[in-house]
């Protein structure tokens, strides 16, 4: 019965109209989010004006930083009576000639619930388009930010890597799931690199949200990988996916260049994700890790046993993007942690492998019900009014998009054994804190 | 439906100066592709709606709607109940209400909600892909709103239809169609009056209407700030509308005039004159010469106090300039405040001001002052020619005050606190003497070691 009920949930098969305090957000705004990690990228979003004003917003608000987006600015003429080419034509127009010195070198182009159901083609757009040009279907009635961000990374290696059949040894590709935050895909970058492997990342916004002050921000995307290198891509000899949602772009690649090796693991958390990580790495590269890897991997035991005292006795709740959920349910549990429900935004094969009470698709309407017996929630911060409008004295701790209250977001780090250490510490400091007040 | 008519009339709005400039055939809102920015209209509605606390607001569409928009904004509300303005309902359509239509799950979801939050009413808003799909979002509002016995609001607001300022209209067309007049109010005084456009931010109406009991100003409804679905039912009673610095609510305030021979009047309460300007205008409209006396000895005592309180700030800030580059009513709105607080006000914005709104910068900044039309070349010259101590401006600015090395405050940043009323006023005082003081723009502007000088 039990196994039932959680394999009913887990397919969504409805169990309610609506979503109450909603915590799912839209393909588009993964999309979007996956061109801002394009060098020289010009993010599109092809829809009418609110969809793009809304999610420039929630990014403005998370990262705190100016967000480079567009829109095509559907009104309800064009709806009707444009294929899509008019407005996109004229929009690429008026923002290239309106900012003369802005070079973009390359049109991320994605879709809307609005454009799919006028049925645009955008693919055929492109073939107007002089900048190269980069289109994915992201409608928002289906999926959500985390298939967003993977079906763009997906359509970059489709539309611009070129087959190959050689493969460059030391040449490395990760595709990072959307809940990666920028110092983490550095961290993530940094540490392949210590194994000698020339890294290169899908989206890469470790240079584009990372909170960098500087001028003329918020006009084109910066991230650290340009169309340049996505050419290339199918040179690389490792490919290595981050998250079950990744796993598209990575089957895209290897169609490009059956010579590459695809190495998958569902997150970055935790001791033995991070032993079966660095294990494979070195097997690759025969040779040891850097002493400070050692060391850190020492540092995250201490922290697992100094914490396990506090987690072991504690129960959580997470909610957010599955892959997101599966990094964070397994560390907790390895320090002994109960989780009792994740409730995640979206459905994903990967919520079938975490090993929570209750795994479902869901909204805050329904978690609130597994707050009222948990001393931790880790979710985002629509979270907050409801625990604290309960009587237990529950904490919390912000993962996720968005976070509205709490500043340096990007520099957030619970990647490899470094950032595990780190959130371990930051979840018992926070679990000694709310058993302090009962 | 969406239903074009009332569409065109109201971009083309008579009462409203947007249409003055405008080419014929143009009106309000006509997005250009790709150089659009702000939020659309489904955004403008839901704005002007969302602070009835009473009220459930359900985005009929898919996800971007809702779950990028609810719980951003602090509309404070006094209600008591649960407060549905910290909440997000939505349908959030999936590929099969596309195919198939929506309509059954907006119904199933009215009667979920009613089974399990019983509000006072509840909005439906259409969006996007619900509009062009056509659900048949009326029937089903009917059919709910007989079947549980409480208003079953239609809002015709999808995005596509503009921008804004046009839903924020479309909203009021709503309320107005759909709720005003369908309720008696328990009793009424001669000093009646609706507010409409203020949305409670922050707090903004709470400076004032202790003020307004003070002198005796009853506020009947709120649209929306702070409102209840069964007073703005019976908003028809009110003996004057108050539009705050809400211009796109004039068509809403003239109907009414038309239907149920309410004037109005149209007004700001940001700064010390603005504030004593428009209780003055309330009363004079209202027309009792008890009242307006009343009025006078209130604002003197307030002015007085306020006054005093102001003291120690204009001896900090006297001889400061600002520079202001922000948008709409704010370009001399803020100026008021800062003026008032002996601020020189060297330059303001009027990019994409109405006429109405570049008069009143003039007005406010007198013949010397700058009216910047391309605030974002000609800021950093304007604070070296006239000497600025600070920029406030949006968050792109800030570079321009590192490199200017002066002090900055984002006005576009939600704010925590109100700047409405003479208490807000206060509120402005002191954020701008932590602005003036923090070293941190000189601080931050310093060369690096490997920069030449
Ligand atoms: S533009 Fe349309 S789809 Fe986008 S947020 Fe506005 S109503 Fe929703």
């Amino acid at each position: 019965m039990m196994e039932a009920q959680k394999n009913i949930e887990l397919s969504r098969h409805e169990h309610k109209p609506l979503q109450v305090n909603p915590i799912k957000h839209s393909q588009p705004m993964g999309a979007a989010l996956a061109f801002m990690g394009i060098r020289n990228c010009l993010p599109l979003m092809h829809a009418s004006q609110g969809c793009a004003s809304y999610t420039k917003v929630f990014f403005t608000r998370h990262f705190n930083e100016p967000i480079a987006m567009y829109n095509t600015s559907v009104s309800d003429i064009t709806a009707v009576l444009d294929g899509g080419d008019y407005s996109v034509l004229m929009s690429i127009e008026n923002i290239t000639q309106k900012n003369s010195s802005m070079k973009p070198e390359l049109i991320g182009l994605h879709t809307t619930g609005l454009t799919e159901t006028k049925g645009d083609d955008v693919r055929s757009i492109g073939t107007h388009v002089e900048i190269p040009y980069c289109y994915v279907n992201t409608p928002d009635f289906e999926g959500g930010m985390e298939s967003g961000w993977a079906l763009t990374a997906k359509a970059l290696i489709q539309q611009h890597t070129v087959a190959v059949e050689d493969v460059k040894p030391n040449k490395l590709l990760l595709l990072p799931h959307v809940s990666i935050q920028p110092a983490e895909i550095e961290k993530v970058k940094e540490c392949c690199e210590s194994f000698g492997f020339h890294t290169l990342a899908l989206p890469d916004l470790s240079t584009s949200l990372d909170g960098c002050l500087s001028d003329g921000q918020g006009k084109l995307g910066t991230g650290a990988i340009g169309i340049e290198d996505i050419r290339e891509l199918a040179s690389c000899s490792t490919v290595i996916t981050l998250g079950s949602s990744m796993k598209i772009a990575a089957e895209a690649l290897l169609k490009k260049n059956p010579n590459i090796t695809h190495l998958h693991f569902d997150h970055l958390m935790g001791l033995s994700m991070n032993d079966n990580f660095v294990a494979s790495l070195m097997k690759i590269r025969q040779i040891d890790p850097t002493p400070l890897l050692k060391r850190w991997r020492g540092r995250l035991q201490d922290a697992m046993l100094d914490s396990h005292f506090l987690i072991g006795s504690s129960t959580f709740v997470i909610t957010g993007e599955p892959d997101m959920c599966a990094g964070i349910c397994e560390t907790l549990q390895s320090a002994g942690g109960t989780v009792n429900a994740v409730i995640a935004t979206v459905y994903s094969p990967v919520l079938k492998t975490i090993k929570a009470k209750n795994v479902f698709v869901g909204d805050l309407e329904d978690a609130q019900e597994y707050f009222k017996d948990a001393d931790l929630v880790i979710g985002n911060f629509h979270a907050e009014r409801i625990l604290h409008s309960q009587k237990k004295h529950t904490g919390l701790i912000l993962r996720g998009f968005p976070n509205y209250e709490e500043l340096g977001n990007q520099l957030k780090n619970d990647q490899l054994y470094e950032g595990s250490t780190y959130f371990l510490f930051e979840v018992a400091n926070k679990l000694r804190e709310v058993k302090h007040y009962t | 439906m969406v239903n074009r008519a009332k569409i065109k009339e109201l971009m083309n709005e008579s009462a409203c100066s947007h249409n003055k400039d405008k080419k014929k055939g143009e009106g309000c809102d006509k997005p250009k592709p790709g150089l659009a920015a702000g939020g659309c209209a489904f955004d403008g509605a839901q704005i002007s709606l969302f602070p009835y606390a009473d009220a459930i607001h359900l985005v009929h569409g898919p996800q971007t709607c809702l779950g990028a928009s609810w719980e951003t904004r602090e509309t404070l509300t006094s209600y008591e109940g649960r407060d549905h303005t910290v909440m997000g309902f939505t349908t959030g359509i999936t590929t099969n209400d596309v195919i198939f239509g929506g309509d059954k799950r907006l119904a199933d979801s009215i009667d979920y909600i009613m089974q399990n939050y019983k509000p006072e009413a509840v909005f439906v808003y259409s969006t996007c892909v619900t509009a062009l799909v056509g659900d048949d979002i009326d029937m089903t509002c009917k059919l709910a709103s007989e079947k549980h016995g409480i208003p079953v609001v239609p809002v015709h607001a999808p995005g596509f239809v503009g921008g804004k300022n046009l839903g924020s209209r479309l909203a009021g067309e709503a309320v107005l169609e759909n709720l005003i007049g369908t309720k008696e109010p328990e009793f009424t005084t001669p000093y009646d009056i609706n507010l409409i456009g203020d949305y409670n931010v922050t707090g903004d109406m709470w400076q004032y209407l202790p003020i307004f009991e003070k002198i005796g100003i009853r506020v009947l409804s709120s649209l929306s700030g702070d409102g209840r679905v069964g007073d703005i039912r019976c908003a028809h009673r009110a003996k004057l509308n108050v539009i705050v610095c809400a211009k796109s609510l004039i068509t809403l305030c003239r109907k009414m005039q038309e239907n149920y021979g309410i004037p109005w009047v149209s007004v700001s309460f940001y700064g010390k004159r603005d504030t004593t300007f428009a209780i003055m205008e309330i009363v004079k409209a209202l027309g009792d010469e008890a009242l307006i006396k009343k009025a006078k000895e209130v604002i003197a005592q307030e002015e007085a106090k306020l006054e005093e309180a102001l003291q120690e700030y204009k001896a900090l800030f006297a001889g400061k300039k600002a520079v202001l580059n922000t948008g709409g009513n704010k370009a001399w709105s803020i100026a008021s405040g800062l003026q008032d607080l002996g601020i020189e006000v060297v330059a303001t914005s009027i990019r994409k001001s109405t006429e109405d709104d570049i008069a009143k910068a003039r007005e406010y900044l007198g013949e010397n002052g700058l009216l910047m039309k391309a605030p974002a070349s000609e800021q950093a010259k304007a604070i070296d020619e006239r000497g600025a101590h600070i920029l406030l401006a949006g968050g792109r600015s800030l570079y321009t005050a590192i490199k200017k090395k002066i002090s900055f405050i984002d006005v576009n940043q939600e704010k925590k606190v109100s700047y409405g009323g003479y208490g807000g006023l206060l509120n402005l005082a002191e954020d701008l003497k932590h602005a003036f003081n923090n070293p941190v723009f000189a601080n931050v502007s310093k060369k690096a070691p490997w920069e030449a000088e």
